[in-house]
């Protein structure tokens, strides 16, 4: 007899319940991470794209042109990749020959990073080019240090203005770690496909991952929903 | 400076000025703004600085906090040198830590408020005490508070600027300023920004201060107050002082001719 | 981000996904798989195609929706006072409006098209990324060849956003002598 619907998702020993969970957490983590990673990319990106010098903006402009016109799946090989080809040959000059490879979830961590970094850097740039400049020389003009301004007054207007557009980079990014199961990731994605191949029955299990995603993409984006509220009350009348 | 018309030619002065400028110029690419300005403030003075649109008063006032460097020129706050370091054609800060030191003196009150808008009043108010002069943040909470009941604002303290009204702001705003305990406060134009009914409240908090002995310098368009209030008026124009002397005998006429003009047209509307 | 669209609610599905779901799910729908259509749903390539098309298919209908409501109010009442209504407004008034309106946006679209179609080679398409996938594996020269291939990108959604650029100047022709 086959195993029903209810068995195949249960917890049971037919049950691919909680690898789809397991695998739910690490699409969880690998967004959350890469995204993190991307902020700082980000801030990076935006600062090079402010800077006074020429070169300094080129420089800016040409991570966020490239890493946002080339396709994801590309810079997921390419760290993945690359990663381990610059340490193997790191290493086999070294003296260890052999070949060595990084952990998928490192190297995947940093591929969504870069690119989701290469666009939050635009967004922390418009942000901060909407600040309210007589703020920040209010500021200046009590004696506040560059620093200072920057995380009492700067940083957080900015971060307030930045969150709705950043939201919608969150959502990508979450969407981008199903790539990382090219790289044998066993994130959402790949689990399901795993569980498809051996139920064959590939249409239960991605529709279960779709509504997985849409889930996890709810929840996220009702939190950051609630703290994109929360930050925009001072602005409201 | 030989062309300045002076109504009054001795000061019966302190020894150290509150502020004292020499020679100040400022350049923005090769336009001069500033043409050697020469300017002493002593405590307790109120001196309006009057002129046409244009005529450098708020690049001048800016110098005084720092906000714009001078090209040109020295300037001591309180018998202080500030260390300005020549850099080609300009000067440069040369001492960061002086400077953000005498910005809390030398507190300023801007046009349009400029509240920081992600807090509220009462975190404005406590901003610059606890976080610049690092003093106790229970202590600053209570001179805070007390500081706004004096310009009527205690009970919008967890109000954030964009729920005031532009009167309240800028009272906010000078509270702000009072709060780092200044020894001198200059004012560009606060007033300009506000609707004609909501002047009065922030003339009447400025009205006080200048009562109780502040050293106060104001850029204004408000003839009437500069008159009444200012122990002294210095008229620009054109990036230098035309006239400088007490308010009734400049507002009497025949000191300087330009002057004149300015307030003759002034009184046209 | 440069221009800003409307919010994009509609896909929060993974592509990849979406490709596999019909790449893999379809097959098991038995009277699909007696149809005249499973030549076609066989291939990885008409079903990266359904895939693509589906995807975007719910944001271009925002786009035309954020476009026409873009439309102002006073521009279609001068439309009715000439008599216009029904087609004819919509045809010679509303429509060339909301065709420039929503251009742009449409435009940024079409570049994460041109990306999206990557994808494809992971259910076994030889396109692009899975021609650079194939020699990175065989060569690892991984630098080479992701430069090369990026670039060929880069230069795609250069040549897309130019052509878009150009017709909406073109549609803004009228205009040009402000800009003087
Ligand atoms: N950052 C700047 N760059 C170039 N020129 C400037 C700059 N700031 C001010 N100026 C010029 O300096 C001159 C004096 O400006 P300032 O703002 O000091 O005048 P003001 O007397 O305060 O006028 P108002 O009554 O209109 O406020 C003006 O001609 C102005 O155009
Ligand atoms: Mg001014």
């Amino acid at each position: 007899m086959t195993p029903g619907m209810f068995d195949l998702l249960g917890f049971g020993p037919q049950g691919w319940g909680l690898p789809l969970l397991q695998a739910a957490g690490i699409t969880i983590s690998a967004a959350l991470c890469g995204f993190l990673l991307g902020s700082v990319f980000g801030i990076g990106g935006a600062t090079l794209k402010l800077a006074r010098s020429p070169v300094l903006r080129l420089i800016g402009q040409a991570y966020t042109t490239i890493f946002r016109g080339v396709p994801e799946i590309l810079v997921v090989y390419l760290f993945y990749f690359g990663g381990s080809v610059v340490l193997t040959t790191l290493l086999n000059t070294g003296g260890f020959p052999g070949f060595y490879s990084l952990p998928s979830f490192v190297m995947g961590v940093f591929a969504v990073g870069i690119v989701s970094g290469a666009y939050q850097a635009e967004v922390y740039r418009s942000a901060y080019l909407r600040l309210d400049r007589g703020q920040i020389e209010a500021g200046a003009s009590c004696g506040m240090s560059k620093f200072l301004l920057l995380r009492r007054i700067i940083g957080p207007q900015t971060l307030r203005f930045a969150l709705p557009a950043l939201g919608n980079i969150w959502q990508s990014a979450l969407k981008e770690t199903s790539l990382l199961s090219v790289i044998g990731l066993t994130e959402l994605l790949r689990q399901a496909g795993t569980a498809a191949g051996s139920t064959r029955q590939p249409l239960l299990f991605y529709a279960v991952a779709a509504a997985m995603f849409l889930v996890i993409g709810r929840m996220t984006g009702a939190v950051l929903g609630r703290m994109e509220n929360h930050l925009a009350k001072p602005w409201r009348r | 400076m030989a062309s300045v018309n002076r109504s009054v030619v001795a000061h019966n002065t302190p020894a150290v000025p509150a502020i004292s400028v020499n020679d100040l110029h400022k350049r923005y690419g090769t336009v001069e703004v500033l043409k050697g300005i020469d300017f002493r403030a002593h405590d307790g003075e109120v001196v309006s600085i009057l002129g046409a649109s244009g005529s450098g008063k708020s690049t001048f006032l800016r110098c005084l906090n720092l906000l714009e460097l001078p090209s040109a020129g020295r300037l001591q706050i309180f018998g202080e040198k500030v260390n300005l370091r020549p850099s080609g054609s300009n000067l440069r800060i040369g001492d960061r830590n002086q400077v953000d030191r005498l910005r809390t003196q030398v507190a300023m009150v801007f046009q349009n408020f400029c509240l920081w808008s992600h807090m509220t009043v009462l975190e404005n108010l406590m901003e610059a005490p606890v976080h610049v002069q690092r003093r106790s943040r229970g202590q600053v909470r209570d001179e805070a508070e007390a500081m706004l009941k004096r310009v009527g604002l205690i009970d919008r303290a967890k109000a954030y600027p964009a729920q005031l009204s532009g009167g309240q702001q800028q009272r906010a705003a000078i509270a702000r300023a009072l709060v780092m305990k200044p020894r001198v406060l200059l004012f560009d134009e606060p007033t300009s920004a506000l609707d004609p009914e909501l002047v009065g409240e922030v003339l009447k908090v400025m009205r006080d201060l200048a009562a109780e002995g502040r050293t106060m310098l104001i850029v204004t368009h408000e003839m009437a107050f500069a008159r009444d209030v200012s122990s002294r008026i210095v008229f620009l124009e054109q990036g230098r002082i035309n006239a400088e002397g007490l308010p009734q005998e400049l507002f009497r006429g025949g000191v300087s001719e330009r002057f004149d003009q300015f307030i003759a047209r002034f009184n046209q509307g | 981000m440069d221009r800003e669209g409307p919010r994009r609610t509609v896909s929060r599905h993974p592509l990849l996904l979406q490709i596999f779901l019909i790449y893999y799910g379809l097959g098991q729908i038995a009277p699909l798989r007696h149809s005249a259509l499973w030549p076609f749903l066989r291939e990885p390539y008409w079903c990266a195609i359904l895939a693509l098309a589906l995807n975007t298919s719910a944001y271009t209908a925002e786009i035309i929706r954020g476009a026409v409501q873009a439309v102002p109010a006073h521009e279609i009442e001068a439309g009715r006072a000439c008599g216009m209504s029904g087609f004819l407004l919509r045809r010679r008034i509303i429509w060339p409006i909301a065709l420039r309106q929503g251009l742009a946006v449409y435009g940024s679209e079409a570049i994460l098209m041109i990306k999206a179609t990557s994808l494809a080679s992971i259910i076994t398409l030889t396109e692009l990324t899975g021609i650079a996938h194939k020699l990175i594996s065989s060569t690892y020269r991984v630098f080479e060849i992701f430069i090369v291939t990026g670039a060929i990108y880069l230069a795609l959604t250069f040549l897309m956003s130019t052509a878009f650029a150009l017709f909406e100047r073109q549609l803004h022709a009228h205009h040009a002598h402000r800009r003087a």
